[in-house]
């Protein structure tokens, strides 16, 4: 036995490991390259494109009939023309949700999550290497539709949109942090419930019924509640309010959540059993 | 090498792995046995750290397993080859596996083509075939050129020349010194395969030898006897407290007694001899003794001597020795 042990395999210095460093920064190079070699990937971002510009459509559109028909009372005037993508985000961060809690969601139910484990044993590290990624991915992907929504706008809205390059650069740039944000945030949430349906149904009920049940009930104790909850803080980040806070409270409020979501997701992770 | 030392996993109030202590040795082919729900995949999972253990510790080369910088090139594991995502192609699974670890991705053209999928690598996995799967997950196993390889079930689904090809790979990866710790249902296979056997039943640490052992430990061992005085034979082996399990016409058949024993004794007592014969016991027939009691999920007939020891067993396995 001792004689067949010459050739000793395996290990870091025969030439398998020339592929580079592992670790991290590896996690986050496996990461990526599992995001694009699925299709669903793409047609998440070509479906978050589509119903952009279909929202910013819609939405425009709406602002332009309401200044012109005959009720006076839903007159907006002339808005800025990044506002109605900013809007517009309302519902096209649940396309982009979709596809940044699939990443780890979708490993569960495919049960490739203990493949993802056995190459990536730290679970804070494989957590992290996919939040890198979903920010990474969705920064750009934000500012893209940003812009794609402005531009879609800006016909619609038409004597009624205020066009500034600063101000569409800004709002652009407003939802590609949002996004980033609210995507890691989705992941967080995935890793803490595992399921693709019971995320996408906690992280709805989360960012879109309960602030508007909330919004809906007139008392201020519940309109605070519901200023603190990450769509609103991120609403009031991206439109750059100053009522009831300020935009930078609201990044730091939306940071906050994604944060405590990534926190409990890697309790969870390192608690229970792959 | 892989080092267990007390392994439990309690699921709830049931408990799958119970106080595993063992040592899978290097340069060997440990085959890993036990009926199903037995808890070799457990016990596999720990080792991987996949699932955590309720009590005691399994290291790999001295070290757990999430302690290891580049575990793949370490340890090259087979679970389940169903964990990967079936929307991505064979090719992406590893590259991106590859780049986990920091292994050249070159790695990934060379252990496609030693398992034969090279033809394949860009089709969408869940479009494989089991087998196809499973060949991929062995693909895995030795992307990173690891000094562990721990394959769960890896020849299941496999067609012949592939059960042939794995056996191969590996004699060959434990004559390069490697630790490999395999397990199958597959007795036969095995036999061929492991030189030592670890063998569990409901979590427990049944046997931990080498394959000759414990295939000599087995009581199915048995001396056949061809005599016209076989009734003679019978009540002389039965006076010298050596059980004779069968006598029918000229035909004995004896356990627990050496060839030499019975041949002196037809000796002294001029007993005529026309066959006097070792009948070794097959892998098959000492697992199924040594598991007998510990099977869960026996089907209502054909599994012999469930609920009862190795002793009663014995009785289960005489009617297979006689018979042949
Ligand atoms: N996640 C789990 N939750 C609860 N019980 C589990 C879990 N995983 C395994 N078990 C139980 O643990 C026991 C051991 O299962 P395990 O899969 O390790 O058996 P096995 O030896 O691999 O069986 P097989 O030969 O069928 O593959 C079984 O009783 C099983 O039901
Ligand atoms: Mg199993």
């Amino acid at each position: 036995m001792t004689a067949v042990m010459e050739r000793a395999p395996g290990g870091s210095g025969d030439g398998v490991g020339e592929g580079g460093p592992g670790g991290f920064r590896g996690a986050v190079a496996a990461e990526w390259t599992k995001l694009w070699s699925l299709r669903s990937t793409w047609w998440g971002l070509v479906g978050a494109f589509v119903v952009m510009g279909v929202m910013c459509v819609i939405l425009g559109g709406a602002v332009a009939s309401n200044n012109t028909n005959a009720i006076a009372e839903d007159d907006q005037g002339v808005v800025a023309v990044g506002g109605i993508a900013v809007d517009a985000v309302d519902i096209v961060q649940f396309v982009v949700l979709t596809l940044a809690m699939l990443v780890i969601t979708g490993e569960y139910s495919s049960g490739s999550i203990r493949s993802t484990l056995q190459w990536t044993p730290s679970r804070a590290r494989m957590l992290l290497a996919k939040a890198s990624v979903v920010a990474g991915v969705l920064f750009p992907v934000g500012v893209a539709l940003g812009a794609v929504g402005t531009a879609v706008a800006y016909p619609m809205l038409g004597v009624w949109g205020r066009f500034s390059v600063g101000g569409a650069v800004s709002a652009a740039l407003a939802c590609g942090v949002y996004l980033a944000l609210i995507g890691v945030f989705a992941l967080g949430v995935g890793a803490v419930l595992r399921s693709t349906a019971g995320t996408l149904t906690t992280v709805f009920l989360l960012l879109m019924v309960v602030p508007m049940m909330l919004g809906s009930g007139g008392s201020k104790v519940m309109a605070h509640i519901a200023d603190s909850l990450p769509s609103s803080a991120g609403r009031h980040f991206m439109k750059g309010d100053s009522v009831p806070y300020p935009a930078v409270a609201g990044l730091v409020i939306l940071v906050a959540w994604v944060v405590a979501a990534l926190w409990a997701g890697c309790v969870i992770l390192r608690r229970r059993d792959a | 090498m892989i080092t267990l030392r007390g392994l439990t996993k309690r699921y709830g109030d049931r408990t799958a792995v119970r106080d595993l202590t063992l040592e899978v040795p290097a340069g060997r082919v440990t085959g890993f046995l036990g009926p199903n729900g037995s808890g070799k995949s457990t016990t596999m999972r720990m080792i991987l750290g996949l699932d955590r253990p309720t009590a005691g510790v399994a290291l790999v080369g001295g070290r757990p397993y999430g302690a290891l910088r580049h575990p793949l090139r370490e340890v090259g594991a087979l679970l389940d080859a169903k964990a990967v995502h079936p929307g991505r192609s064979a090719r992406a699974h590893l590259v991106a596996m590859a780049r986990s670890n920091g292994i050249a991705v070159r790695r990934v053209e060379e252990v496609l083509d030693t398992v034969g999928l090279t033809a394949v690598a860009g089709r969408r996995v869940g479009s494989f075939s089991l087998g196809m799967g499973q060949r991929l997950g062995i693909a895995g196993a030795l992307l990173g050129d690891p000094r562990v390889v721990m394959l769960d079930e890896p020849v299941n689904g496999l067609d012949p020349d592939g059960v042939l090809w794995v056996r191969g790979l590996m004699r060959s990866l434990a004559a390069e010194g490697r630790t490999v710790f395999v397990s199958s249902h597959l007795m036969s296979e095995m036999e061929l395969m492991a030189d030592r056997l670890v063998v569990i039943g409901r979590g427990r640490l049944i046997a931990d030898a080498p394959v000759a052992e414990v295939i000599a430990g087995s009581s199915r061992n048995a001396v056949r006897v061809r005599s016209p005085r076989a009734g003679d034979l019978a009540a002389l082996l039965a006076a010298e407290g050596v059980e004779v399990v069968e006598v029918e016409g000229w035909d004995l058949v004896a356990v627990e007694v050496s060839l030499e024993r019975v041949g002196l004794l037809c000796h002294e007592h001029g007993i005529p001899l026309y066959e006097l014969s070792a009948r070794e016991a097959s892998l098959e027939e000492a697992y199924m003794e040594l598991t007998g009691a510990s099977v869960e999920y026996g089907a209502a007939a054909g599994i012999p001597a469930a609920g009862a020891g190795a002793r009663a067993g014995v009785a289960a396995g005489l009617g297979a020795v006689a018979g042949r």
